[in-house]
């Protein structure tokens, strides 16, 4: 089942809906650029109505751009409707024929393409048997659980050993721990495949731990393209830092910015050589300043930039999370291995400091 | 999608189709040109020859001529027009005028060159007289050495049908061409091009066999002798004969509707909130009258309380009661239509929660207030919904009132009285056309008004219990009332069943089979043809409706909602306007049809269209659109996933379509009654020949006929359902 492994290409594309009812116009999409390299699986994030699955339909063919191009490998498949183009979807309701069994949903795809019973019966196994469903092959899916509804879509979308495999949020009718495990078997399987994927989720810790690189969206435009670690760490703006992961902004005013692109500036009245800086900002601008959770940590009133009252303790084993209210809002300082240490009470006055270098400044919004 | 390439390629196919055709239809029109003028210049001359000798006698012989060939003018002239000498003899002067026309004096002058050669001349173009196309010949008339020609005659020729037949022809050209331009570029541009040769198809049923129609039936009442005049309406409107018709109808409905309403909710109520015996019974009884033939329950009350009616005449001794009129039909109307009001009023009060009446009793209000202050006021729009459900039925019912109606007048039969009676189409048409205008309004009312009022409160928590709102009198009382109508459906039935095999009703009640046999010979062939028809209707209007489900729900396309309304239309106007309007359309070319089976299939299908739509189109809601989209994205066609996902999915609607266009199509009457032949006869017509021939026993036999057929459909449609339920249980998991 080995594939040769294509780039997936999107210039300029748009896609803009009208709604019957008042006639106004919705840009879903708004200019989309994008590649995504053979054999990478790149995650589409963002809130619900960002244009994620919108974007991701467009390349399945199932909705025409308003404008642009969508390329797979050399061809453009802008036009080609779903059946004319390499291209394999697991639905997020994941679209099983309720009037087949498991082998008839999976060899569908296989009779469409009239091979030969043979082929079908060996194909249809050695998928199965991928997935872990060998031993349910004669059931109907309304009888499956989840999980097992899920492996089937997904066994029958690679059957057909698709250029691409989009995937709309998957795991998004699971529960918690089913979405562990899913996770990481679409991860290993999409590895040993070495299939081109594009995996559209809300879920951010799915995009982080999923990925080889994270598109987030936001009203329907690019945010930010990097690796989870770019995003995590070196957001582009106040959006995705917030979108990504858990995070504290400080009003600051911005006064220089070193050759090495360290950002001076001013949070809280001190003067605060931040690590990074986002491109483009101005010396004088109001900017905020970002820290992760686990680069702040509670201080002496000298080294504080916030000051606020502890609103709660949870207490997690290898750390405890501190929510503190202050001035510009709560903030979450995470304090690790809690033993020994003194944990400020509800209710008390603390002072909050961050590392320095792993703080990062952002234009304000 | 539309690239250049496309674009040239679909330009370069279509000018050679159109090449090729404009070739083909070129050659055909002019070989008929030539063999038209061959044959008439065989008969000119013809006619020539026939000229007297003696040149006194020519103008004789013009008005001899044009009594022989009546249609055609004629003129003489002494000699050869133009040359000195000649002068017009006789016959028909405007011919005359228009040769001697300043403005056609070169062509004179042609057709004199002509004449002296002794050759038969024809005008290049058509002259018209009097609105209607003639072909002109002139030919000699030659002297008696045949040397040169001693008179002319010019002749007119009626070529009306000839230019019909040049129109004819460029029409069907012109829609060659537009039909292959449209399906080329759909298989050029489109992305999904069996969806769009689908669209082009219903396209083309609804606007050639509903739109069409219905156009030409109002085009009838606003035109009279070639122009457009409100003649029609005028009379229409000032006849108080018509207007009591309309009243009537109007006033028949009224009554019929709001009896009906009472008992169906009456009905509901008692199945749906009370803990009656017998739930079951009560409901297949009451859908009887919904399925059964028509003229079979109002045969039962002609035989059960008619002139010789067993109740009024045997039992009561009355002499010349008269069942025949309002009473008569409000009765039969109210049996056969207060099912509808029942099932609509079932639906609503199981739908309403019935924790909300527990919490009302549970805040002391009484039963009886409860029902008052909570039931009634959620179940109303239901109740209105369900009056003018009624209304809309009885303003279309023909059957009914065709039998029973005796003096009392309604637009649906007097119209079908000025059709086929008085032969008057366009009355009739304005009559139909009038019929609408209530009808029409109560759908939409129902339509876009009453359903949106909707009070029914959706929790998806099934009620576990529906309490029981009725107190043990209350509830004896309905109970008593339901069986006494269930009684009275049985009776009606039995009455039926009983006609076949007494002698003579009302006057010899004594048993004999001798009417199974007679009925069956003489009904043997109504019966055939009326199965074969709806048989070979019966698949067509299920994969139609079927597909113009799935296009009407799953795609987007400009003119949908167009579309959507003319597939539609027919379940909205009453039958006898679609058989008017079919007779009307489909009597001449293009589309001659009237006579044939084709036209009763045509008119099978398209009623019953909109019936199977509907319930694809709910069928349709309850599948995840992924599983289609799922199905494409595998490499499957429109053409593919319709086979093998969306019909094997959808089944029941499907089957459930199926039967009842076969069922409705075998019981129909309203249309069937216009389009029927001698050799495409229809059951329910022979019926209702029986019946108003006083044969009630025949009668009687063919309705129980097609009533056990009627119920063998219904049965088989069950089983076959049945198999498929696991379906619906698993299709709507996600």
């Amino acid at each position: 089942m080995a594939t040769k492994s294509v780039p997936v290409t999107l210039s300029k594309v748009t896609k803009i809906f009208k709604d019957p009812k008042t006639r106004a116009e919705v840009h879903a999409v708004e200019d989309a650029n994008f590649d995504v390299k053979p054999g990478e699986l790149v995650t589409l994030l963002g809130p619900s109505g960002c244009g994620k699955t919108t974007m991701l339909r467009m390349i399945g063919g199932f909705e025409l751009p308003t404008k642009g191009r969508i390329l797979i490998g050399e061809t453009d498949v802008t036009f080609l409707p779903p059946n004319g183009r390499q291209t394999a979807t697991v639905f997020q309701s994941y679209g099983l024929f309720p009037h087949m069994d498991v082998f008839d949903n999976v060899a569908y795809g296989l009779k469409i393409r009239k091979l030969s019973q043979r082929e079908i019966k060996s194909r249809v196994d050695a998928v199965l048997d991928l997935v872990g469903l060998s031993e349910l092959a004669h059931r109907a899916p309304g009888r499956l659980s989840g999980g097992q509804q899920q492996r089937v879509a997904l066994a029958r979308s690679l059957v057909v050993e698709p250029q691409v495999l989009l995937l709309d949020e998957p795991l998004s009718n699971l529960d918690a721990l089913l979405r562990e495990q899913m996770r990481v078997e679409i991860r290993r399987i999409q590895k040993s495949l070495g299939i081109t994927a594009i995996y559209v989720t809300h879920d951010r810790i799915e995009a982080m731990s999923l990925s080889d690189r994270v598109i987030v969206m936001r009203d329907g435009r690019i945010q930010q393209i990097g690796t989870p670690g770019d995003v995590y760490e070196r957001p582009v703006s106040v959006f995705v830092a917030g979108f990504v992961g858990k995070v504290a902004f400080f009003p600051a005013q911005l006064e220089g910015i070193d050759g090495a692109g360290r950002a001076l500036c001013t949070v809280g009245g001190r003067q605060v050589h931040a690590g990074s800086a986002a491109e483009g900002l101005r010396v004088g601008a109001r900017v905020v300043v970002m820290a992760r959770p686990e680069s702040l940590r509670l201080v002496g009133r000298e080294e504080a930039v916030a000051m606020g009252l502890v609103t709660a303790r949870v207490y997690l084993g290898s750390s405890v999370e501190i929510y503190v209210k202050t001035d510009t809002g709560e903030i979450l300082v995470q304090v690790d291995d809690p033993s020994g240490k003194a944990i400020p009470s509800e209710g008390e006055a603390v002072w909050i400091g961050f590392d320095e270098k792993r703080v990062r400044v952002l234009p304000a919004e | 999608m539309f690239t250049k390439k496309k674009l040239i390629v679909f330009a370069v196919v279509c000018a050679i189709f159109a090449a090729g055709e404009y070739w083909i239809f070129s050659t055909l029109q002019k070989s008929f040109e030539k063999n038209s003028l061959m044959e008439m210049t065989s008969l000119v001359k013809a006619m020539a020859a026939s000229a007297p000798k003696d040149d006194g006698a020519l103008a004789a012989w013009a008005e001899q001529l044009a009594g022989t060939y009546a249609g055609s003018r004629f003129f003489v002239i002494r000699g050869v027009p133009g040359e000195e000498g000649s002068e017009g003899v006789g016959g028909d002067r405007a011919l005359f005028d228009l040769v001697a026309r300043p403005a056609n004096a070169a062509i004179a002058a042609r057709a004199a060159e002509s004449v002296s050669y002794l050759e038969v001349f024809r005008w290049p173009e058509h002259v018209s007289f009097s609105g209607v196309p003639y072909t002109l010949m002139v030919a000699p008339v030659p002297d008696e050495e045949n040397s040169s020609a001693r008179a002319t005659l010019l002749v007119a020729v009626d070529s009306s049908g000839y230019v019909a037949y040049g129109r004819l022809i460029q029409t069907l050209a012109l829609v060659a061409f537009a039909l292959f331009a449209l399906g080329l570029g759909i298989a050029t541009f489109s992305r999904d091009p069996v969806s769009g040769y689908a669209i082009l198809v219903l396209a083309a049923v609804v606007i050639a066999f509903v739109a069409y129609p219905l156009l030409e039936a109002v085009r009838l009442t606003l035109v009279k002798e070639g122009r457009f005049s409100f003649g029609v309406w005028k009379t229409i409107l000032s006849n108080r004969q018509y207007l009591q018709a309309l009243w009537g109808s109007v006033q028949l409905g009224i009554v019929t509707a709001t009896i009906s309403t009472f008992i169906g909710f009456v009905y509901a109520f008692a199945v749906a909130r009370t803990g009656m015996k017998g739930k079951k019974l009560v409901t297949a009884l009451a859908t009887m009258p919904v399925i059964s033939p028509p003229f079979s329950l109002t045969l039962s009350i002609i035989l059960l309380f008619g002139k010789n009616g067993i109740v009024t005449k045997q039992l009561l001794g009355l002499q010349n009661f008269n069942i025949y009129g309002l009473g008569g039909l409000a009765l039969v109307q109210t049996i056969s239509m207060f099912p509808i009001a029942f099932l609509t009023m079932q639906g609503v009060l199981q739908a309403i929660d019935s924790t909300l009446e527990d919490a009302s009793l549970d805040l002391n209000a009484s039963r009886w207030y409860t029902f008052s202050h909570v039931t009634l006021p959620l179940a109303a729009p239901g109740l209105l919904s369900s009056w003018l459900l009624v209304f809309t039925n009885s303003l279309a019912d023909f059957a009914n009132p065709l039998l029973l109606s005796g003096s009392y007048r309604v637009l649906s039969v007097e119209s079908y009285i000025e059709v086929t009676g008085m032969s008057r189409l366009d009355n009739g048409a304005a009559l139909s056309l009038l019929l609408l205008l209530p009808t029409l309004t109560a759908f939409l009312v129902q339509r876009r008004w009453v359903s949106r009022k909707s009070f029914v409160v959706v929790t998806g928590k099934p009620s576990t219990r529906l309490s029981d709102l009725a107190s043990p009198a209350a509830r004896r009382a309905l109970t008593g009332f339901v069986a006494v109508v269930s009684g009275f459906i049985v009776a009606l039935y039995a009455t039926i069943v009983a006609g076949c095999f007494v002698k003579n009703w009302g006057i010899d009640y004594s048993f004999t089979l001798m009417n199974i046999g007679e009925a069956l010979t003489r009904g043997r062939q109504a019966l055939l043809s009326t199965i074969t028809l709806a048989g070979i209707a019966t698949p067509i209007a299920g994969i139609l409706s079927m597909v113009a489900a799935v296009i009407l729900v799953r795609k987007k396309f400009p003119g949908k909602r167009l579309l959507e309304s003319l597939i539609m239309t027919p379940f909205a106007i009453p039958g006898t306007l679609i058989g008017i309007s079919f007779i009307l359309a489909f009597n001449k070319p293009p589309l001659l049809l009237v006579g044939t089976g084709a036209i009763l299939v045509i008119n099978y299908v398209i009623r019953e269209l909109p019936v199977g739509l509907e319930g694809g189109v709910a069928a349709l809601r309850q599948i995840d659109p992924s599983i289609e989209e799922a199905a494409a994205d595998l490499g499957a066609d429109q053409a593919t996933i319709f086979r093998t996902i969306i019909l094997p999915l959808i089944r029941p609607a499907f089957i459930s379509s199926m039967s009842y266009t076969f069922v409705r199509s075998m019981t129909a009457v309203s249309a069937i009654i216009f389009l029927i032949s001698a050799r495409w006869y229809h059951i329910t017509i022979q019926i209702y020949n029986f019946s108003e021939n006083l044969r009630f026993g025949l009668a009687s036999v063919l309705s129980t006929t097609l009533i056990v057929i009627v119920l063998a459909v219904f049965g088989l449609m069950r089983l076959l359902v049945r198999q498929s339920e696991f379906l619906e249980k698993t299709v709507t998991t996600q």
